[in-house]
């Protein structure tokens, strides 16, 4: 397998996994530090298993699919997804919207946890239970096809996988260690690159799935990632002067 | 219940955040698809339909949304 057939699909992976296990671990570690490791544990162990469960049975019927489907299906989901979060994110590099705050969402977790202890005395771990399996769903349902969109289209699934667990691995360890939210991650700069990763493979893909066969194969997503940065980059300066001119 | 409602919710909002750019995209794609396959133009004509045409829209949704916030 070449270096640059692999690399992107793996960085990408990896990149957008750290920014969704960063938020899933905000809340965990609010429900661990409120109704202790117990149930934070067990949701975590019960969303990964649901999250299993839908890999194992959603995996196999990906072979079934013709690749020139499959890849204008992935390819069109990316470019939906990847500048959907590039959008946000270059809105909030012009503080049109606020920053994603790890430590609010701490707060605002704590707070939410505390206010059902009070008005429900009973099932207490069972909510905090639900609460970290919850997190650990929602967010890794992201990554999942985030997995399975830059993997599946070139057999890239196994590559791919690995890069999202050294994410979650890295926040694991950088996790345990603090044992404190993870803000000082640069939760927008990362989904500005990944966002611009994933809009770069969404034409990518979607192009191929047309049945475009694009110059210089996969050297052409670095042509189609720099493009996606300059938007990412136009966009977000004229938001902020736009803004000024507003005000 | 409640959860498979909230797991529907995001699955869909993790691709249909903000309508207009989402339909305007599906737009782009299906135009770029009836050059290539049905009208025959050149594969690469239609590829730069798709390459420029997603950064453009992505700056117009930009824009839009600050005027919008700004306002």
């Amino acid at each position: 397998m070449a270096w640059s057939t692999a690399a992107p699909a793996v960085s990408a992976a990896f990149l957008a996994a750290l920014v969704e296990i960063v938020e899933a671990f905000t809340i965990v570690l609010a429900v661990a530090t409120l109704r202790g490791w117990r149930p934070a544990v067990l949701g975590t162990i019960g969303g990964l298993a649901v999250l299993a469960c839908i890999v194992l049975i959603l995996g196999p019927l990906l072979g079934h699919i013709p690749l020139a489907t499959l890849q204008l299906a992935i390819g069109i989901l990316l470019l939906l997804f990847g500048m959907g979060w590039l959008r946000k994110a270059s809105l909030r590099a012009a503080g049109i919207i606020s920053l994603h705050d790890e430590d609010a969402i701490f707060a605002a977790e704590a707070a939410e946890l505390s206010e059902q202890a009070r008005r429900q005395q009973r099932n207490l771990q069972w909510v905090a239970g639900i609460t970290a399996l919850k997190a650990v769903l929602l967010e890794g349902l992201e990554v999942v096809f985030i997995v399975i969109a830059v993997g599946a289209g070139r057999g890239l699934l196994l590559p791919a996988s690995l890069g999202a667990l050294a994410a979650c691995a890295a926040v694991l360890v950088v996790g345990a260690f603090v044992h404190r939210p993870l803000s000082r991650v640069p939760e927008n700069t990362l989904k500005f690159g990944v966002g611009i990763m994933l809009s770069a493979f969404g034409v990518f893909w979607t192009g191929e799935g047309l049945g475009i066969a694009w110059p210089g194969q996969d050297w052409a997503l670095l042509l189609f990632a720099s493009l996606f940065l300059g938007a990412g980059v136009i966009g977000s300066t004229l938001a902020r002067k736009l803004v000024v001119g507003f005000a | 219940m409640t959860m498979l409602k909230e797991l529907v919710a995001e699955l869909i909002g993790m691709f249909l955040g903000e309508k207009r750019l989402t339909v305007t995209i599906l737009v782009l794609v299906a135009v770029t698809g009836v050059l290539v396959d049905f009208i025959g133009l050149d594969e690469l004509v239609g590829g730069a339909v798709l390459l420029f045409g997603c950064p453009i829209l992505l700056i117009e949704s930009v824009c839009r949304a600050a005027r919008r916030g700004a306002s």
